[in-house]
């Protein structure tokens, strides 16, 4: 596939003529000369990451606009500067072909735009009826008194069209996570919208509810409504969708009428570049005892029948979408979450218990989120070092300050952390540094196994392969690492092998010799 | 836990259960409630409001005194509602535009009311205020004491606002999901204010009732009841975080605080044992929250 210009409204044209079988939507077309929402250039950057770069997009009317890619891609920005949630740095936004600005929520709101977000946009203790129209209730002729007899029989209207009976009165947080993506639906819906930005709907419904809204999608469509639908599953792409873009890396890399595309041509547009990177690592030596191996586990998490091993001396890939169970995973092995079924055996020990007793395992997990759950920022690079430590470094219950300094300064020796000294605040530093803070915290600790959720989120390149070189020395020296990342390139590059989630268990094993990246994908996202 | 301190409190106490003594608690059980109502509001925005005692001493000590000094009890009212809103305008806009944390912003102006009482009445009481005054303590209504009238149009008001009001969804909405009124496209800021001015005029309106009660205006009448609003909004099973919670349930948290109050005070405690009584209220309703998995 070599469609990679950026595309924009002059590029339909193509569409026109190629398109042939779509003809209904040629004819809307040819009647109205303008796309209902067409995106320019939109750019928006985040501390350290470029999100979206010069992003351009047209939803049609009576159109569904498949928006593909990997996690990190971009999706979930542009369908945020789409509602407006965020405000992009560069671009303009067209209705109808007329300039418009979309700051807030309710500029979009305004222009006809309505989102189904993925993350619930929800309130718990409200009920179904005024979470649906909350912000829009149906008012009685006395100033700011609520309709609720209005609003509950207009809410009992929108849950029909979904087929779904539930009694709006009925509390959100008393909801289970599917009857909350309908609800989520039902408040979009209710909206009458012009412009509809679905992401990931039937991620949490069943394959009925999924039919259901599938309908409504294509009655949508019948009604002129332009749909911007954000999905992971390649069957979606080809049963709803008119046209499909690939975003990576924050830019539209492609888009083609759908009944162009090839499943393997998009895996490969939304995988792209190739592997071209300074790090290679030199071949490891063969990998030792087991050190962590788990069994038929199961979690109240939702994680079930795991079976999994890690040996001393490797690298394993944990690899899946966002919402696969990876996260869950490691929580349930670190004895965060509690475990209701099978076992968890650390050097051929059962191990079953809470965070503290895995330390003393030599279990050591770095968590996604490192600011919130990993580092006290407030505090300096010597007092986080020494955080998981204490006891170790000071048998006898004493805290020498002469000592703790000398600690410090060997691992921000050894990791090369560059900071002025163990005196400057965590805070100070940048992604890489103190991402490596918190392996130093484990190493001072002396951990066997390590357990990384997502280690170069947020890094620039340089700092990912000094973090890379890390894990790799960490094994050189025995040491067994687990590792959970979204980026399928990392997982490549990094790992000896690779366990491939879906669905809260795992879909597929890769050993290295299997490990490339069409087949990684195809395990996190085909169905079968 | 209402239900067995009024069995405990019936047993021991020898005039507990005696009507003049049911009338008492429910007429002292009213100045709790007004704060405690607001309160609830202010909680389920994940806020929380300290100032409410210091507020409410100060506004006693301008009610007496404006009251006093002009015999016109309007004029005293309209004065302490100024000082009442002026310090919810000032809450509110410290935690909603000046994204200062509840609990640092009331801190804050619980000092700065605290010591402008003492200024004003440079450490005395201010006694013997207008009999019109006074009446509203002790007066009656179509058989009902004031006090216990006004409490309950309070309720029924704010149970409009909070259940019947698009603004009463957005302060649930503001403690459950902010970012859900953000991508509805509302500016959250103007209700956070809002919710802590209803809260400066109910105070406002208590200060009202103590002054009548006390006979004065004193920079220390309310210290502290602040405390008992938070314990019985808690009690009540309103939570911190997440919007959950509601009126009804302060009520009974009032009820509780109050007869537990009134027990110990019969039993012939002091005042500081009931301090410590209520605290261990607080403690046992929400460790058997936590224990339900509620929390």
């Amino acid at each position: 596939m070599t469609n990679k210009s950026s595309t924009g409204p002059a590029q339909h044209g193509t569409v026109l003529e190629t398109g042939g079988h779509i003809g209904t939507q040629i004819e809307t077309r040819s009647k109205v000369s303008n796309p209902l929402l067409t995106l320019s250039g939109i750019s928006k950057t985040f501390p350290g990451v470029h999100a979206l770069q010069d992003v351009s997009l047209s939803l049609w009317a009576g159109e569904v606009h498949m928006l593909m890619g990997e996690n990190g891609a971009g999706k979930s920005t542009l369908m945020k500067v789409m509602c407006g949630a965020y405000e992009p740095d560069a671009g303009e936004f067209r209705r109808d072909g007329i300039r418009v600005e979309v700051r807030n929520g309710a500029d979009a709101r305004r222009l006809g735009v309505a989102v189904i977000f993925q993350e619930f946009s929800l309130v718990p203790y409200l009920n179904i009826a005024q979470n649906i129209f909350l912000g829009r209730e149906p008012m009685r002729c006395l100033p700011g008194i609520i309709d609720h007899q209005r609003m509950h029989r207009d809410a009992r209207e929108v849950l029909k069209r979904l087929d779904f009976d539930v009694d709006t009165h009925a509390m959100v947080a008393s909801l289970g996570v599917a009857q909350q993506q309908l609800v989520e639906i039902a408040k979009a819906l209710s909206q009458h919208a012009r412009i509809l930005v679905l992401d990931e709907p039937t991620a949490a419904l069943s394959d009925r509810e999924s039919e259901r809204l599938f309908k409504i999608i294509a009655d949508l469509k019948a009604e002129g409504v332009a749909m911007a639908y954000i999905s992971h599953r390649m069957e979606e792409v080809f049963e709803l969708g008119d046209r499909v873009s690939i975003l990576r890396d924050g830019k539209l890399v492609a888009s083609m009428p759908a009944s162009q595309a090839m499943p393997n041509e998009l895996v490969a547009l939304m995988v792209g570049r190739k592997v071209d990177m300074a790090y290679t690592r030199d071949a490891r030596p063969q990998p030792g005892r087991t050190v962590l191996e788990v069994k038929e586990l199961a979690a109240a998490n939702g994680v079930h029948d795991i079976s999994m091993k890690v040996r001393a001396g490797e690298i394993v890939g944990l690899a899946g979408l966002v919402g696969s169970g990876r996260t869950e995973l490691a929580r349930a092995i670190f004895g965060v979450d509690p475990v209701t079924k099978g076992e968890v055996l650390v050097n051929g020990k059962e191990f079953r218990a809470g965070p503290p007793e895995a330390r003393e395992c030599g279990m050591a997990f770095i968590p996604e989120n490192r600011k919130l759950e990993g580092l006290a920022l407030e505090r300096t690079v010597g007092d986080n070092l020494l955080m998981a430590a204490m006891p170790r470094c000071f048998p006898k219950g004493w805290y020498i300050p002469a000592h703790a300094n000398k600690l410090a300064r060997d691992i921000i020796g050894q990791l090369r952390i560059s900071t002025r000294g163990p005196h400057t605040r965590a805070q100070m530093l940048s992604g890489g540094s103190q991402q490596k803070i918190v392996i130093g915290k484990w190493l001072l600790d002396d951990a066997q196994l390590f357990i990384f959720d997502e280690p170069t989120r947020g890094i620039d390149v340089g700092a990912k392969e000094q973090i890379f070189e890390l894990i790799d020395g960490l094994v050189r020296q025995g040491r067994a690492v687990l590792m959970i990342s979204s980026e399928i390139g990392e997982i490549i590059r990094v790992c000896d092998r690779a366990y491939v989630m879906k669905d809260k268990t795992i879909a597929g094993h890769l050993e290295r010799g299997d490990l490339d990246e069409a087949k990684l994908v195809r395990l996190a996202v085909h169905r079968d | 836990m209402l239900f067995g301190l009024i069995v405990i409190f019936s047993l021991t106490a020898k005039d507990f259960a005696s009507s003049a003594n049911v009338w008492n608690v429910g007429t002292q059980a009213t100045l709790l409630l007004l704060l405690a109502l607001p309160m609830t509001l202010v909680i389920l925005t994940e806020g929380l409001d300290l100032s409410m005692g210091a507020v409410l001493s100060l506004c006693t000590v301008i009610l007496a005194s404006v009251d006093i000094a002009s015999g016109s009890l309007g004029l005293g009212l309209g004065a302490a509602l100024a000082v009442g809103i002026t310090f919810g305008v000032l809450n509110g806009w410290l935690v909603a535009w000046m994204g200062v944390t509840p609990f640092v912003a009331t801190l804050g102006t619980m000092g700065l009311a605290q010591g402008l009482a003492l200024v004003a009445t440079e450490g005395r009481e201010t006694v013997g205020v207008t009999a019109e005054l006074r009446s509203l303590w002790e007066g009656h209504w179509v058989g009902l004491p004031i006090p216990i009238v006004g409490a309950l149009v309070a309720y029924v008001l704010l149970h409009v606002v909070l259940y019947h009001t698009r603004f009463g969804a957005r302060v649930i909405a503001l403690g459950g999901n902010r970012e859900a009124l953000r991508l509805a496209g509302l500016n959250v800021n103007w209700y956070l204010m809002l919710v802590y001015v209803i809260a400066g005029v109910c105070v406002a309106v208590s200060a009202m009732l103590l002054t009548a009660r006390i006979n004065g205006g004193n920079a220390s009448a309310a210290i502290g009841m602040e405390f008992d609003a938070i314990a019985a909004v808690l009690v009540g099973g309103t939570s911190f975080t997440s919007g959950r919670g509601g009126l009804l349930g302060s009520l009974f948290g009032v009820l509780t605080v109050s007869v537990l109050r009134n027990g110990l005070n019969l039993l012939a405690l002091q005042a500081s044992v009931q301090v410590a009584a209520v605290g261990l209220l607080v403690i046992v309703a929400l460790a058997i929250d936590a224990r339900a998995g509620k929390v």
